[in-house]
């Protein structure tokens, strides 16, 4: 039923049981996974007014590099759930400040048919009934969202 | 992965449509499908005059629920089984289906809760339908929400 399914992930322990499912199910259906990580955009740290670099400073530059890292930290958990259950598998990473527009973005542009992701991220705090970012993806998504916890 | 997919359903065509979806997917997992729907408890009108013109007795409300239970919940029975699906279905009476949703998958032992995104009050400028949206923050297995 489900061809390509889509797991985006933050790293958090709950992401990483979603991306367990996820590779379970695309295993099943001998679907394909997509594993998708949203970096923030570059902010510049403005401590300081005068022409001194603020101590907290990283350049864009920089700040890709660390991008870069993470990205292939994060998309490699999802690379080795799914080769670890021979599934075929294809990460991506896109850099913005609304995640869930990129989630929406992602689904469309890879195909996708079915969403899996956690029901928190990492700021997982458990009082608020539902992510934010889960929340949005939910609201907008035009393929069913699988929420887990 | 799944051995028993729980179903609601409040007649609306949004929860038509997850049906089908739920019933294929339960197919595929060579799961079966617990179909459940909610009515709103009974409630005796506050009448202030002798007119009992529209009182309607408990008994007359159970049957008026259960021919409403029947209709909805044979959508599901249908289609399962024309997949080939085992079924079973049920009705329950609670001013909150979100907590019956969640206590059915918990009392029938249903490890996916599939689920239409809005119900019949499909008021489309709400995000998320309410009940939905509840299940969501209360439910500890997965929940797929398809529209």
């Amino acid at each position: 039923m489900f061809r390509n399914i889509l797991v985006p992930t933050d790293g958090s322990a709950r992401s990483r049981r979603a991306i367990g499912r996820a590779v379970r199910l695309a295993k099943e259906q001998k679907a394909r996974v997509t594993g998708l990580w949203v970096a923030p955009v570059w902010q510049p740290n403005l401590y300081a007014y005068d022409e001194s670099v603020p101590a907290g400073f990283i350049s864009p530059r920089q700040f890709a590099a660390n991008t870069r890292k993470i990205a292939a930290r994060q998309l490699g958990a999802v690379r080795k759930a799914a080769a670890a259950a021979r599934v075929p598998c294809r990460t991506v990473s896109a850099q913005s400040n609304f995640p869930h527009l990129e989630i929406i973005k992602a689904a469309r542009r890879n195909r996708c048919d079915l969403i899996v992701m956690a029901s928190h991220g990492r700021r997982g705090i458990s009082r608020m009934l539902l992510g934010s970012q889960t929340s949005m993806v939910l609201a907008h998504a035009t393929v069913p969202v699988m929420v887990c916890r | 992965m799944f051995r028993n997919i729980l179903v609601p359903t409040d007649g609306s065509p949004l929860s038509r449509r997850a049906i089908q979806q739920a019933v294929r997917f339960a197919k595929e997992q060579k799961a079966r499908v617990t179909g459940l729907y909610v009515a709103p408890p009974y409630k005796p009108g506050v009448i202030e005059d002798a007119s009992m013109l529209n009182f309607v007795t408990p008994r007359q409300y159970e049957e008026s629920v259960s021919a409403t239970a029947r209709k909805y919940l044979k959508v599901i029975e249908t289609a399962a089984a024309a997949a080939g699906v085992p079924c079973q279905t049920l009705h329950t009476l609670s001013d909150y289906p979100y907590d019956e949703i969640v206590r059915t998958a918990r009392r029938r032992k249903c490890d996916l809760i599939h689920m239409a995104s809005h119900g019949r009050r499909g008021i489309s400028r709400l995000l998320l339908g309410s009940q939905t949206a509840k299940v969501l923050a209360l439910s500890t297995i997965p929940v797929i929400v398809c529209r």
